[in-house]
């Protein structure tokens, strides 16, 4: 059973948050171990795995970046975010030197800013663009797109993926 | 349905709790005191005892009493090398992993000393129950680690105890405050105690108590207090070169500033007097607050990364609810106050919250409750070694928790058969900074060239926060058999060992019982005689009759000073022999005054 399964839901990643939790208390009313502590062995440790299966499913899913780092696992894509996208090679060329200067201690409180607005703003447009790429590869799975289609689609969302959480790993690295 | 209680198993005081027509509440040990010193004592003849009448050896037999033990469970040596000097406690030189205190030369692990804890609250909660306790759920501060989580559960083994859960501390006052009354809304539940501190945020949904993040130090609390007051004590009375007799005098610092911080919770100024180094002071509130303030704003720490993790400013926070008998300190409900924007709740003594949150688990584990479920996270990442001392994250931190993750491995040699793996627990890259938390040897792998093994290795952890590690080889479909050598613990066949040796006790704990008893009814006995021998009648008796009387009682006393309690019942019968003719003769006088009396009532009816 994958995590989208266990919620019920189809390979979709536009998800309601509200309805997400709400699902996620019910299930867990029904498996959770606390209330199996009288039950035999074979039944506790069900109740145990399922609950843990359970909560793996929603911690992944209510997140907007690992629900879509799921979604690629599933179609045998790994995500790296230590390395450095080749599409982004140049463009953070610039911005990792400032922050060797900011770690050596080395840059003004200007600079430090200035380079926070620059990242900020790179990984803002990376996130708009990995939101507008998720709702696109739930318009392929309602309309049944074929397979090669939606394959294609999962490697660009694998790109803009990789690129936005390198952004994000530089951002908190600044931090 | 047998019985569940709840534990609070303290660093400084225990507590046992039961629900009963769903209510909670504590149970008062024999002493009646609601609290049970989580201090131990060993006599020379080998008797232990726990709670109040231990305490009161503190000061006298320093090197037969152990207290704060919950410090060192699941640690070792090196974890608490700088706390060592101020206590009194001889270490085993067999400490690097697990401590061993050396008490009239026997080793002694955390687990095991807490067991005697442990024991004491299950007879408490039996003769208050009137019938065998055999299940529990204990609580452990939040942030707990997995080795500690184990050590208690270990203890609750040892004392003869199947731990059905272990639960965390703020999460059990949560449920004891009854918020879920309220039906939504986000907490905060601060729990600064004797030895730990932990912070909590849960939000709550319809019974539903979900623990968003939570974060602490579970070496801060009220001991480190005490340790910066009892340094200053050794300073002002005169530091170095009264060293030798400043450092014997520390049991009884410990007791006087112990009281001083008590009464500075409510009154401005507070006196300490240590007679043996002929020391006097008066400490003021403001004096108390500069010393201790570092202190409170290490825990405010830990408050700010709960708050980050659960993505929530302090404005949001509902409610903020103090737990732990540190939060009777005017600064740190006026600190927490600050932090959060709040006035924090304090109506339950924050003394017991804990063990009756604690019953009221159990209460939902014996199908009692329905309502109500807990849904709490792992405080620390769970990460597994890699290549160069690096660690792979695999289940974060704040994840509910039962939560798992899988991982596959492989072989790098033709033929290879073991694969090790090292677990870790904690927040750092490298390996080296991260806490050991266990190795597990996955054996008898089939022999295949390198690289062909497929074994998915699934790590789980479970509802008590406590790791299992299972492994499959995929082209087998074996499950592989796995040693596991926990770095700060015990492993099952020491447990095993110890709950063995636990029966021991288990005998002199019968032995201890029987001897109060005889010695109860010997206290009858020789109370009842020597109200005979002042009787009119006793004169009648024979003079060997007055001597074997008075060679009973003497015989009586000798031998009620001993521990054997067949020796105390053979002397009561003696005295039961000797004094059964004047027993008589008293009984004899009565009736006929009885007789008399009635009938110079029936003369007066007439």
């Amino acid at each position: 059973m994958d995590y989208f399964e266990v919620f019920g839901l189809g390979r979709i990643l536009g998800l309601d948050l509200v309805a997400l939790e709400k699902t996620f208390h019910e299930l867990s009313r029904k498996y959770h171990p606390d209330y199996f502590s009288t039950a035999a062995p074979a039944e506790k440790t069900k109740a145990v795995r399922m609950t843990a299966l359970l909560n793996d499913a929603y911690r992944t899913l209510r997140h907007p970046v690992r629900r879509v780092e799921y979604l690629l696992s599933l179609y045998g894509f790994k995500s790296d975010g230590s390395k450095v996208p080749q599409t982004l090679l140049m463009e953070v060329f610039e911005i990792n030197e400032q922050l060797e200067e900011v770690k050596a201690g080395r840059a003004s409180i200007e600079e430090i800013d200035s380079l926070r607005a620059q990242i900020r703003e790179k990984r803002e447009r990376f996130d708009s663009e990995l939101q507008k790429a998720t709702l696109e590869w739930d318009e392929l799975m309602k309309s049944r797109a074929p397979e090669e289609k939606r394959k294609q689609h999962l490697t660009r969302l694998a790109e803009i993926l990789s690129e936005s959480s390198y952004i994000r790993n530089l951002e908190s690295e600044l931090e | 349905m047998p019985k569940i209680v709840g534990i609070d198993l303290g660093t400084t005081n225990s507590l046992v709790a039961i629900v009963e027509d769903g209510t909670p509440r504590v149970i008062a040990g024999t002493d009646g005191s609601m609290l049970v010193p989580s201090v131990i004592y060993f006599d020379e003849g080998g008797q232990v005892s726990v709670g109040n009448s231990a305490k009161a050896k503190m000061v006298e037999k320093p090197k037969h009493t152990v207290f704060s033990i919950k410090r060192f469970m699941g640690k070792g040596i090196e974890d608490v090398r700088q706390d060592l000097p101020l206590l009194p406690f001889e270490v085993s030189q067999e400490s690097e992993h697990i401590i061993r205190l050396k008490v009239f030369g026997r080793d002694y692990t955390p687990p095991e000393l807490s067991a005697f804890i442990l024991r004491e609250l299950k007879r408490n909660a039996e003769a208050a129950l009137g019938e065998e306790i055999k299940n529990a759920v204990i609580t452990v501060p939040a942030y707990f680690n997995d080795a500690q989580r184990q050590a208690t559960k270990d203890a609750g083994r040892i004392a003869g105890l199947d731990v059905l859960r272990i639960v965390n501390e703020p999460t059990a006052a949560s449920l004891a405050y009854g918020l879920d009354k309220r039906n939504q809304g986000t907490i905060a539940v601060y729990d600064f105690g004797g030895g730990t501190f932990d912070i909590s945020i849960l939000k709550l949904s319809d019974g539903i108590f979900e623990v968003r993040s939570t974060s602490g130090d579970t070496h801060l609390g009220g001991d480190d207090i005490d340790e910066r007051l009892i340094r200053l004590v050794l300073h002002e009375a005169g530091g170095q070169e009264a060293g030798g007799q400043a450092a014997a005098a520390i049991p009884a610092i410990r007791k006087a500033v112990n009281k001083a911080k008590e009464d500075l919770s409510s009154g401005e100024r507070a006196e300490i007097a240590i007679d043996t180094l002929n020391y006097k002071r008066t400490l003021t509130r403001e004096e108390f607050n500069k010393l201790i303030d570092p202190i409170v704003e290490r825990t405010l720490k830990p408050c700010r990364q709960a708050l980050q993790d659960a993505g929530l400013k302090p404005s949001e926070i509902d409610e903020v609810v103090m737990v732990g008998g540190s939060t009777r300190i005017p600064l740190v409900r006026q600190r927490v106050q600050e932090l959060f924007e709040r006035v924090p709740h304090t109506e339950l003594n924050p003394d017991e919250v804990v063990a009756l949150g604690a019953a009221v688990q159990a209460d939902i584990l014996a199908g009692g409750q329905r309502g109500m479920l807990l849904l709490d996270v792992t405080p620390l990442s769970l990460g597994i070694e890699t290549m160069g001392g690096v660690i792979s994250k695999i289940i974060p931190r704040n994840s509910t928790i039962p939560a798992s993750a899988t991982e596959m491995y492989t072989t790098f040699i033709d033929g290879q058969t073991n694969v090790k793996i090292h677990v870790l627990q904690g927040e750092r890259e490298l390996v080296k900074d991260c806490r050991s938390l266990a190795e597990f040897d996955l054996k008898d792998i089939p022999p295949m060239t390198a690289g062909m093994p497929r074994i998915e290795v699934k790590f789980l952890i479970d509802a008590d926060g406590i790791l299992s590690v299972s492994a499959q080889e995929q082209r087998t479909s074996k499950y592989q058999s796995i040693e596991v050598k926990p770095t700060y613990g015990l492993t099952d066949e020491q447990v095993e060992q110890m709950i063995l040796e636990s029966f021991e006790y288990a005998e002199t704990d019968i032995e201890a019982r029987l001897v109060i008893e005889a010695r109860n009814e010997a206290e009858t006995v020789l109370n009842a005689t020597m109200k005979g021998v002042a009787d009119e009648p006793y004169a009648n008796l024979s003079e060997e009759e007055k001597a074997e009387i008075g060679s009973a009682v003497k015989n009586l006393r000798e031998l009620m000073k001993a521990n054997n309690h067949q020796q105390i019942r053979d002397a009561i019968e003696r005295l039961s022999n000797a004094t059964m003719r004047l027993a008589e003769l008293i009984m004899n006088v009565a009736i006929s005054k009885a007789l008399k009396d009635k009938r110079v009532k029936e003369i007066e009816n007439e």
